[in-house]
């Protein structure tokens, strides 16, 4: 009973907040010029999803993230195991790691449009390199979570090193990888978005900065609308195989 | 009681020949173990004995092969040791060092997988382990629903389905409580009789180290070395209560004051 209730809970939040937005707008609490009802954005986006020229920008937005996030998941992933296996690596790189993990990337957005353009390229790179320092610091705290005992039973038991990494680091490191592919996805979105606002022809991104400037502000809550869905429905598929495979893994109770 | 070495004979199973170790060079270089020899019949219960630091755990590393000498050179079964030989050793640690992912019952099997066997031939030799080591209505559960005692009786039938002929333990029952320890010592000291292998247990309890074992070997440190070999006079099969019995404590009090005179 209560566990229903807790399940519950969010999506009574998001119906409640649904409901604040539709009544603060109708109601005029809020400006509707600058805060338009749930409603009329709702039947707004509705019609954008059939028009093909924004379906087109949604297209390249997802292709661009989804690009990015096929090179940075991997990427990450393995050069912070290394960095978590390697003492003298970690050693010889943590420092410009986490210099670089502290810099905030987007104000070199401009050097990365004059380096590699305002296209395709250019908003995989940026996501990438958004994306790429949190995906590593995530595969070196997996690298470390294995525990050493269980290393030397299992070489004790005459495994070899294929089957150390296979058997005993995959399963025993798999949720803070899904982890940090989780946290990947979400700097890969941002820095395609980001991209796009700063500078692009086409785009999800680009197009809703456009509408922000003409003032549309229905369309602007419209696309924003979209994207946040979006964004949440990824994170809770990734984090509902986590929680699936984990009930799988450590029995029912 | 006798004391003093004995020298390696045909029917040795384990013959640990002038081992050292040294951990690393120069100035900073510490000698952790230094010419230890000594040889275990096959079928003998050895215990290793001594302080915190005299090398005992590393010894048994060096036999299981999961650490390399500095020099010297460890026989067992015939065979110089170079590397783990699962088929051979069997190794059981301080934790049990269960895969939390999977259950008490593929836990047992998981040394059979890692050889290819197939998973029928694995259940129908895991099962009566499982069995053996009183766990029958726990061969399902996960590591974290058994107590600390459950997961060393799934560690020890883990070692027991490679079928090996040594089985070498460190400290294996020293996290456990005092009761559960003198159980746990017990029901192996009841599969080692049924079993007949031979086993080298690790272990800082002198009672434990007195009421298992055939042969108590007494190390010193600084560095780790054997000060004594004491063949235990008790009769088998073993019972709690020899270790209220005089000649119990004659030995116990020996033990303890060689290792009080070497301890820094």
């Amino acid at each position: 009973m209560t566990g229903w209730l807790i399940r519950l809970a969010p999506l009574v939040l998001v119906a409640a907040l649904a409901a604040l937005w539709e009544a603060a707008s109708r109601f005029s609490f809020a400006d509707p010029r600058l805060l338009p009802p749930l409603s009329d954005v709702l039947r707004v986006l509705a019609g954008l999803l059939q028009d093909a020229r924004f379906r087109g920008d949604l297209g390249i937005t997802l292709s661009e993230i989804a690009v990015a996030f096929a090179i940075v998941g991997p990427l990450g992933l393995a050069v912070g195991f290394f960095l978590g296996e390697s003492l003298a690596a970690y050693r010889m790189f943590a420092p410009a790691l986490h210099l670089l993990l502290s810099i905030p990337k987007s104000i070199f957005l401009p050097v990365f449009i004059f380096a590699f353009g305002i296209g395709f390229l250019q908003k995989v790179i940026f996501a990438v390199t958004l994306a790429f320092f949190i995906v590593v610091l995530s595969g070196i705290a997996a690298a470390r979570s294995v525990p050493a005992g269980l290393v030397t039973a299992a070489r004790s038991f005459g495994a070899t090193r294929a089957q150390i990494y296979l058997r005993i680091y995959l399963p025993a490191m798999e949720p803070l990888i899904v982890e940090g592919l989780r946290m990947g996805l979400i700097f890969t979105v941002t820095g395609v978005l980001l991209a796009e606002m700063y500078g692009s022809p086409r785009g999800i991104g680009r197009v809703i900065f456009a509408w922000g400037e003409m003032f549309k502000m229905p369309e602007l809550f419209a696309g924003v609308l979209l994207i946040v869905v979006m964004t949440v429905a990824c994170n809770e598929l990734l984090r509902g195989i986590e929680e699936f495979r984990k009930s799988r893994r450590r029995g029912f109770r | 009681m006798t004391t003093g070495d004995r020298s390696a004979g045909a029917a040795d199973m384990i013959a640990v020949e002038a081992i050292g170790k040294t951990y690393g060079s120069g100035e900073h270089a510490l000698e952790a173990l230094v010419d230890v020899s000594f040889a275990v019949r096959e079928g003998e219960f050895v215990t290793l004995v001594g302080p915190s630091g005299c090398g005992k755990s590393t010894l048994l590393q060096i036999l299981a092969g999961l650490v390399p000498a500095s020099t010297g050179r460890v026989v067992i079964s015939g065979r110089p040791v170079t590397g783990p030989a699962p088929d051979t050793i069997g190794v059981m640690f301080q934790d049990a060092w269960l895969l939390p992912w999977k259950t008490a019952v593929e836990n047992v099997e998981f040394p059979l997988a890692l050889r290819k066997v197939p998973a029928a031939v694995r259940r129908t030799r895991a099962l009566p382990l499982i069995d053996l080591v009183g766990l029958t209505s726990f061969a399902h559960r996960y590591p974290d629903e058994l107590s600390g005692g459950m997961r060393q009786r799934v560690a020890i039938a883990r070692c027991l389905v490679q079928e090996p002929r040594v089985l070498l333990m460190d400290e294996p029952f020293a996290a456990l409580d005092e009761q559960t320890r003198t159980r746990m010592g017990s029901e192996l000291l009841q599969i080692w009789e049924k079993s007949g292998g031979t086993v080298v247990f690790v272990t800082h309890g002198l009672t434990e180290a007195i009421y298992l074992a055939d042969t108590v070997v007494v190390m010193g440190t600084r560095p780790g070395r054997i000060i004594e070999r004491i063949t235990v006079p008790l009769p088998r099969p073993r019972t709690i209560d020899m270790i209220g019995s005089e000649a119990f404590g004659r030995l116990r009090n020996h033990i303890w004051h060689l290792i009080a005179e070497v301890r820094p």
